[in-house]
């Protein structure tokens, strides 16, 4: 190739460039300096802890002892004590796993996909997403350890050498999970610690300061004598960026993984070839679904306008706009090809969820997943928060459903009419369930109790005043 | 919305094209005639229905990069993009190939109606399954008759014209307001693009679907798959990608984009291509691997098909296209593009660019293609004289495509003047 042109002078056009005064909404509102936004962030650890984080957090365990009494039951008794019945064999315990590994996915999701497409308004929500996606683990991993019955053997899920030779089915996902769902745990942590580093070191130099070296040590035996010399930010930020690349197909394999749970059957309803980039879609909707759920209140009671704007908040409401419409185009190819393929069984499958026994659980999904998202198109809607935040528990309600209706009414309905059940939960499986939104509180409740709910420092990156160009266009 | 420069009005057209467009794009509309005079040439050669096959795969082709090039222009307005603002100009003139790609669909079309068994089996209900290996005809095959009220004539023309007109009004409507901004610098044009990116992509991800299930999913009527759309979105977006990158280079090579274009624009579309290059590989990777995990005859035949021949079950040269596909629309731009001094490079992003298109191109194949039987039910070769017309096919449309973007070129600035991302765009950086 040539270079000789590249001594042409540059084009007369770039004189006339004139672009319209259209500027961007600034990421922190109110001109707040950099001493305001560390004080905001840090006077929610460093203040006396709220009444109403003690009314919430006793609550929290109380709905969380519903796991723990659910689960012993269920281990002192076995899992017949679940409403598995034939021919509905899998049923709340995968429903909700998928649920909660959805959610799970999506914090890390978001933070680390924001990250490489250079999204600045991240910096509002990925700390509190990427702690969302770590509780949220957790609590899906309740679900398959404790369904093998005999919880003490859950070990055999890896492939440990044992005495009795007993070897995991590697063509089987489920055993993908397995090695997924463990690897996405740890980088996720990861992940979430190593941003963390940085406001770790803020709080224990202001714990210090005030005289409470307990606290000061504590957070600085995890801040990892961090200093903020300029090589330490230098390795952060190359770290930072390295988790974020690995996180961001590590994310994508898992949910894929989960999608082939299904997908890799031969049962009418679960296989087919969209499933792997439609459960991805649903996913990042009901994460979004999941960060307005919490970060709204989150804002209010805390009055975090400044860093999270009514910017954000249109960015979120859009993304679940778009991903909710992405989840609707695939019901919509679904059904369509269970149409056009011509088999009677796929048929029937998809007609017996729209209008069979479980329609009612069908079409709360549809309204739920496909419906709601689309009242974000109004900027109207979007700035009403009380409307947001309901719209958002449909979002997380409609995901629950999307997953029991994939699950139970294809299973319900199984090839001979002779074989045909009806799946209805038992009380354990209420009480394990309930409880598990018991545990994500807790564990979130902590979390803005004891850690930064936002990284300082990437906060500040993003204010007004760190622009070197101060906000105007430059030529 | 108004902008406070809305009283400014800036510049004027050249009132000439700038130099060598005119001539260019007289060379572009005399390569694709030659290109189509070949193409017609062939039908005394190869036949009809061999040529007309050949006509869907350029087809199918250059409206993939323009489609791609809708989408790009319609994710820009929808996001708030800035970097791509000085590309998205040239996507806008891409865009004015869509009128001249329906109209080049007509001949096929009629074609098609003419002798019904030309193209698509399922458009005669008489067509003897036995001229490609089966039983009984189309008509009598419960496979067709239980969607009969869909893959029957009148609903192909009627949802070929449908998408065509709404992808032509969709591009008219961004250009128009893009291309007017530049003069009075209204903001309202920026908010009117964004209301239609808004729909548009609804309307086209829709209709892109059911054309693509049209055109080359139905060939073979018996097979389906819900991630159909999906994978010709992937190869679009990455088609469309490649041909951004040329254009780029090709005008900074020419001095226009001198002072426009710098390493930063070239690394950002190479890590979209990058991303695209592994989504493509994602859809590809699930379609197949979950048909043949599930390994159900009704879906497995239709990947069979391109590897094994349906009489002996010998290996059939499908099998190693579908190996190049592997091995050379993934790997060999993962690899490549991984490298970040690869995606700042001049030299290189083109040629990786002119790849990329090229192995689309052969994925397009792979898919129309292997639905074309001998009566033995085996697929043609890959390799024969009838892959003549595919390439002047692909070169006959291309020419006129090109020539419809190099006569769009001069009727609006290099560039969007006003705006508002134009000064993030131009200097764009890490």
């Amino acid at each position: 190739m040539s270079h000789a042109s590249e001594h042409v002078a540059a084009p007369a056009i770039l004189k006339e460039v004139n672009p319209a005064h259209f500027p961007r909404a600034t990421l922190v509102e109110n001109n707040r300096s950099f001493g305001w936004i560390t004080d905001k962030i840090c006077g929610i650890i460093e203040g006396k802890t709220p009444t109403w984080w003690w009314v919430c957090f006793i609550l929290a365990c109380f709905v969380a002892s519903f796991t723990v009494i659910g689960i012993t039951y269920l281990v002192a008794t076995g899992v017949g004590v679940w409403g598995h019945a034939n021919p509905v064999n899998w049923a709340w315990d995968i429903v909700n796993f998928v649920f909660w590994i959805g959610i799970g996915h999506a914090g890390t999701l978001i933070s680390a996909i924001l990250c490489l497409l250079r999204q600045k308004w991240r910096t509002s929500i990925n700390r509190a997403a990427e702690a969302m996606t770590i509780f949220a683990v957790v609590c899906a991993g309740i679900f398959p350890v404790f369904h093998v019955g005999r919880v003490w053997f859950a070990w055999y899920l890896f492939p440990i050498p044992n005495s009795n030779v007993i070897w995991q089915n590697f063509r089987s996902p489920l055993e993908w999970d397995v090695f997924a769902v463990s690897t996405y745990g740890t980088v996720s942590v990861l992940f979430w610690y190593v941003g963390l580093l940085p406001d770790l070191a803020i709080l224990r130099d202001r714990f210090l300061a005030a005289g409470n070296k307990v606290r000061s040590a504590l957070y600085g035996f995890f801040a990892l004598g961090w200093r903020g010399s300029n090589r330490h930010w230098s390795n952060y930020e190359m770290a930072y960026l390295i988790l974020a690349g690995v996180s961001t197909p590590l994310v994508l394999s898992v949910h894929t993984i989960v999608s082939f749970d299904f997908a890799v059957s031969l049962l009418p309803g679960w296989h087919t070839t969209i499933f792997p980039p439609y459960f991805v879609a649903g996913a990042i909707f009901s994460g979004f679904g999941m960060v307005l759920t919490l970060m709204l209140p989150l804002r209010a009671i805390y009055r975090l306008e400044d860093l999270i704007t009514q910017y954000h908040i249109d960015c979120m409401c859009k993304i679940v706009l778009a991903t909710g419409t992405i989840v609707g185009y695939a019901y919509g190819v679904e059904f369509f090809i269970a149409w056009y393929g011509s088999n009677p069984y796929e048929g029937f499958a998809f007609i017996n969820r729209a209008f069979g026994h479980y329609a009612w659980a069908y079409w709360i999904m549809i309204s739920c997943n496909v419906i709601t998202p689309q009242f974000f198109w109004f900027k109207k809607v979007r700035e009403n928060i009380w409307f947001v935040w309901v719209l958002s528990i449909f979002v997380n309600v409609g995901m629950w459903f999307e997953r029991f209706v994939i699950i139970v009414t294809s299973l319900a309905r199984d090839f001979l009419p002779s074989s045909w059940g009806y799946y209805s939960p038992s009380i354990v499986e209420i009480f394990t369930f309930f409880g598990t939104f018991g545990v994500f509180s807790v564990l979130f409740l902590l979390f803005i109790r004891f850690l930064p709910v936002m990284p300082m420092a990437e906060l500040k990156a993003v204010t007004p005043q760190a622009d070197p160009h101060a906000g105007h266009d430059h030529p | 919305m108004s902008s406070t420069h809305a009283a400014t009005v800036t510049g004027s057209l050249p009132a000439t094209a700038p130099a060598g467009i005119a001539a260019l794009a007289t060379k572009a509309l005399t390569i694709g005639a030659i290109g189509i005079g070949l193409t017609i040439a062939g039908l005394f050669v190869s036949g009809g229905a061999k040529v007309a096959y050949s006509w869907l795969v350029g087809l199918t082709f250059w409206t993939g990069i323009a489609i791609g090039m809708l989408f790009l222009v319609m994710i820009h307005h929808i996001v708030d993009a800035s970097w791509s603002t000085v590309i998205r100009r040239q996507f806008e003139h891409g865009l004015a190939a869509f009128k001249w790609l329906g109209l080049l669909f007509i001949p096929l079309v009629a074609a098609a109606l003419y002798d019904k068994q030309l193209v698509w089996k399922w458009f005669d209900p008489a067509f003897d399954l036995a001229k490609v290996g089966g039983t009984g005809t189309v008509g009598e095959d419960i496979l067709w008759v239980k969607k009969a009220g869909l893959l029957n004539p009148t609903f192909f023309v009627g949802a070929t014209v449908v998408s065509f007109l709404i992808w032509i009004w969709l591009s008219a409507r961004l250009r128009k307001a893009s291309f007017t901004q530049d003069f009075d610098g209204d903001l309202k044009w920026t908010s009117h693009n964004r209301t239609t990116a808004a729909f548009g992509l609804a309307l086209t991800a829709l209709t892109m679907t059911l054309s693509i299930i049209f055109w080359v999913k139905s060939l073979d009527y018996h097979f389906f798959s819900t991630m159909y759309g999906v994978w010709y979105f992937a190869g679009c977006i990455r088609a469309a990608l490649s041909a951004g990158v040329i254009i780029m280079v090709w005008l900074y090579l020419r001095g226009d984009y001198k002072g426009i274009l710098n390493n930063n624009h070239l690394h950002s579309i190479g890590q979209l291509i990058f991303a695209f290059t592994v989504f493509w590989a994602y859809i590809t990777f699930s379609q197949y691997f979950l048909i043949w995990n599930a390994n159900i005859p009704e879906e497995t035949f239709w990947y069979s098909l391109r590897e094994i021949n349906n009489s002996d079950g010998v290996p059939n040269q499908w099998k190693w296209v579908g190996l190049f596909l592997l091995f050379g629309h993934f790997f060999l731009p993962f690899l490549t593009l991984i490298h970040y001094r690869v995606k700042l490079s001049k030299t290189w992003m083109p040629r990786i660019a002119f790849y990329i298109a090229f192995v689309f191109l052969i994925d397009l194949i792979y898919n129309v293609w292997p639905s074309k039987k001998n009566e033995l039910g085996d697929p043609l070769p890959f390799l024969a004289v009838h892959q003549l017309w595919t390439i002047t096919a692909v070169i006959g449309i291309g020419g006129v495509c090109v020539w419809a973007y190099l006569k769009s070129f001069p009727t609006a600035k290099l560039i969007p003047i006003r705006d508002p991302r134009i000064n993030e765009s131009l200097t764009h950086h890490e």
